[in-house]
């Protein structure tokens, strides 16, 4: 059966993990994809700043997430997948904040994965085309990076997944890394072949490939078996909102402006058998806290409702 | 390279002259041949439904054979005036048409289209699928995109656009979910490619080739505006296009809503809002030589009949001004030697870009105390340097004050080419900036 998850941001609390994990299964969550990002925010990394977080070490890091394995195991939910915090890579920031990023909170995010016994691990591409050139050439830094990564991941049996991204010109939101599936099954392949494991696998953000106009079906049915896991919400097609599917509409006949058809005809052609993952923290900033019960609720039956629909 | 009007909101074809004489009078005497003019979606939807009324403007939409005549003001008066032709585009349908039985009568449009366009002597007509909005380029779960029921509506046009030695160009689309646009047919580069080699491959079985080479029948019109709509890479879009990319329909929107609006006038906070960066490196690297069709029409309507005039005027310069960024490097290699007139940033992204494949003697600078310096693994020296070069050394201006610059350079009476170069769309760039104050890089300490 289909695993429907949710993000543990906004939900999940360092001071009482039970509670939160309780409440998600409640709503009917079975999974939940674990927001290790939430440990050190992309905002803070863009403005150089970096806390000391990812100071501790592995053994720290484990007691620190002990409490949450914990919690979860006893509520009977599954940390099905993780985001590593990102970027991992800035241009523009000094070398020691990208020293940092490289050879302490990626191979400790690897660690706390392993450590959560999640099998899959989300990061971001470098967004470096602009600098380079091209994407293809970007690419190959991100891809170095992934080395890096890999013979942990092989090890610790973790797959990595790319996912795709958007930039911004301007204001306007247009593709970023990952975005062409050609491209992103002919790396995948060739890098699972390299190490000989399935250490790389696909992130499909529906919100992302709804920013720049993806066609979904064709790029799940692209993807196939190298899709390992979602991130499921919803946006007006312009802004990188994180909103419940099914949501935003722009014509008088009030039809979703997001292609959900085609997203559900993808998964079930591919015979997708992962999680139902939604990445929509921000609805339950968005919602009266009294509400949030009804709210994750509400998130949970419409991924019961796509899990039948596949 | 081609530069190319539209004619919607600039010429009237009932009343053709004045937009004509307009025109002309920007320096831009190339227009696209545009059949929707005669032929609208909007009119095209209501046709053969119960309440359809018919008047002169139903006339092509009722009739295709009509198309000739109602274009023929507008044709007539253009070549007597010196306007040409070189590319046209045959009616079609709205991307939220609700009408999925054109499929003949765009068919018989598109003839017609094509017969008139031989008789122009236009090379090129661009053609929208019908019911563009639907789908993708290949069927639902398709491998081969000639499955699909366009193929066959393209192959039917063949044999009578090899008659009139008139290549079809298709056009990247988007398709329509509940208002919002997303990637429709040939909208993905890759399977864009394909079906446009596919195309030819069984045109040229079926109907034999022109000139032996393989792009006789089928070519591709990349239409900036969707590929905005649509957040592409449009370096990617051009490159693995390349040459089959005949024709570039050049347009500014938000990206978000449809619209043709003049380049550069979509802005936010001081930004573009289309990837002009992108566009221009994918069109520099594949050379592109084609069609630059100028589209604005949105901007056009929106303006005064009184400022129209100063409009176009802008239009085509706009139009020269892609035509010279895109062809940067060809500009570059047109001179067997070269010096630099400038020693910051832009001296320092022309060595990063092109210094290797386009080295300069040396560079020069008004400022004294980099006289003698090395910059970027150049010399850096006096202007008074110019005066001992070959006449044929061009001397290009890598700095934002071309016109101070190059009237300076007048001054001394160089008889040297003096040529503006320009680092807003290189190929790559430098994380960091050059301060021009202490000579130091952003970051440096």
């Amino acid at each position: 059966m289909t695993g429907i998850g949710v993000q543990t941001k906004n939900v999940i609390s360092d001071e009482n993990p039970q509670d939160g994990f309780r409440l998600l299964k409640q709503a009917g969550f079975s999974d939940v994809d674990f927001s290790l990002n939430g440990y050190l925010l992309n905002t803070d990394l863009y403005r150089n700043s970096l806390n000391q977080f990812f100071d501790r070490s592995a053994a720290e890091l484990e007691a620190y997430f002990t409490p949450h394995k914990r919690a979860a195991k006893e509520a009977g939910i599954s940390i099905s997948q993780m985001h590593m915090p990102y970027p991992a890579y800035i241009p523009t920031a000094k070398k020691e904040v990208n020293e940092y990023l490289w050879n302490e909170v990626a191979p400790k995010s690897m660690q706390v994965c392993h450590f959560l016994e999640c099998p899959y691990i989300v990061i971001h591409g470098f967004k470096l085309a602009r600098y380079l050139g091209s994407e293809d050439a970007e690419w190959e830094r991100t891809e170095r990076f992934l080395d890096h990564l890999a013979p942990t991941a092989k090890e610790m049996g973790i797959t990595v997944c790319i996912e795709n991204l958007y930039d911004n010109v301007g204001g306007h939101l247009v593709e970023g890394p990952c975005c062409n599936v050609h491209k992103a099954v002919a790396r995948i392949d060739g890098f699972n072949e390299r190490y000989g494991a399935e250490v790389l696998g696909f992130c499909f953000d529906t919100g992302h490939a709804n920013l720049v106009g993806i066609d979904f079906e064709r790029f799940l049915n692209g993807l196939g078996p190298r899709l390992k896991v979602l991130h499921i919400h919803d946006n007006d097609g312009i802004s990188d909102l994180h909103q419940i599917p099914f949501t935003f509409t722009k014509t008088r006949e009030n039809r979703p402006s997001t292609d959900w058809e085609g997203f559900i005809r993808g998964l079930r052609s591919i015979g997708y058998q992962g999680t139902l993952s939604f990445e929509t923290a921000p609805v339950l900033s968005a919602f009266p806290e009294s509400m949030k019960p009804e709210v994750l609720g509400f998130i949970a039956r419409i991924g019961q409702y796509f899990a039948d629909a596949i | 390279m081609q530069i190319i009007s539209i004619i919607r909101s600039i010429i009237d074809p009932n009343r053709p002259r004045q937009g004509i004489t307009d025109l002309l009078r920007s320096g831009c005497d190339n227009a696209l041949l545009d059949f929707a003019a005669v032929c609208p979606p909007d009119i095209l939807e209501k046709v053969g439904k119960s309440d359809f009324k018919s008047t002169r403007y139903t006339a092509a939409a009722e009739d295709p054979k009509q198309l000739g005549g109602l274009m023929r003001g507008l044709t007539e008066q253009g070549r007597a005036a010196g306007l040409t032709f070189p590319i046209a585009k045959a009616p079609y349908t709205a991307v939220d048409t609700k009408r999925n039985d054109l499929t003949d009568r765009l068919l018989a449009l598109a003839l017609e289209c094509i017969k008139i366009c031989g008789a122009q002597g236009c090379s090129y007509l661009i053609v929208r699928p019908p019911m563009a909005a639907v789908g993708p380029t290949a069927k639902e779960g398709s491998d081969d995109p000639l499955e699909d029921a366009y193929s066959g509506f393209y192959l039917t046009l063949a044999r009578t656009a090899r008659e009139n030695r008139v290549t079809i160009l298709l056009e990247n689309q988007c398709r329509d979910i509940g208002g919002h646009l997303v990637r429709g047919f040939c909208a993905e580069e890759r399977e864009a490619a394909v079906l446009v080699d596919e195309l030819n491959r069984l045109a040229a079985e079926r109907y034999g080739s022109w000139t032996g080479q393989q792009d006789d029948y089928f070519g591709f019109c990349m239409n900036v505006g969707i590929c905005n709509l649509c957040g592409q890479n449009m370096y990617d879009f051009a490159t693995a296009l390349g040459d089959r990319i005949k024709a570039v329909i050049l347009r500014d929107c938000d990206g978000s809503s449809d619209a043709s609006q003049l380049s550069f006038t979509c802005v936010k906070k001081g930004q573009p809002q289309t990837d002009w960066l992108n566009l221009i490196r994918g069109l520099r690297r594949i050379r592109f030589d084609g069609c630059l069709i100028m589209d604005y029409a949105d901007t056009a309507a929106a303006c005064s009949p009184i400022l129209k005039p100063q409009l176009l005027a802008l239009a085509k310069a706009q139009g020269d001004y892609f035509a010279w960024q895109i062809g940067m490097e060809r500009m570059l290699a047109q001179y067997s030697s070269r010096v630099l007139f400038g020693a910051g940033n832009m001296c320092r992204n022309y060595m990063k870009n092109y210094g290797e494949a386009y080295p300069p003697l040396f560079t020069c600078d008004n400022n004294k105390s980099l006289w003698d310096t090395d910059f970027c693994g150049l010399t850096v020296r006096s202007p008074e340097a110019l005066r001992s070069l070959p006449s044929d050394c061009a001397i290009f201006i890598c700095n934002i004050y071309y016109r101070e610059i190059e009237a300076q350079l007048k001054d001394m009476g160089l008889p040297n080419p003096i040529v503006y170069f320009n680092d807003e769309y290189m190929p790559t760039f430098y994380v960091d900036r050059l301060d021009a104050v202490t000579r130091k890089y952003d970051g440096q300490v």
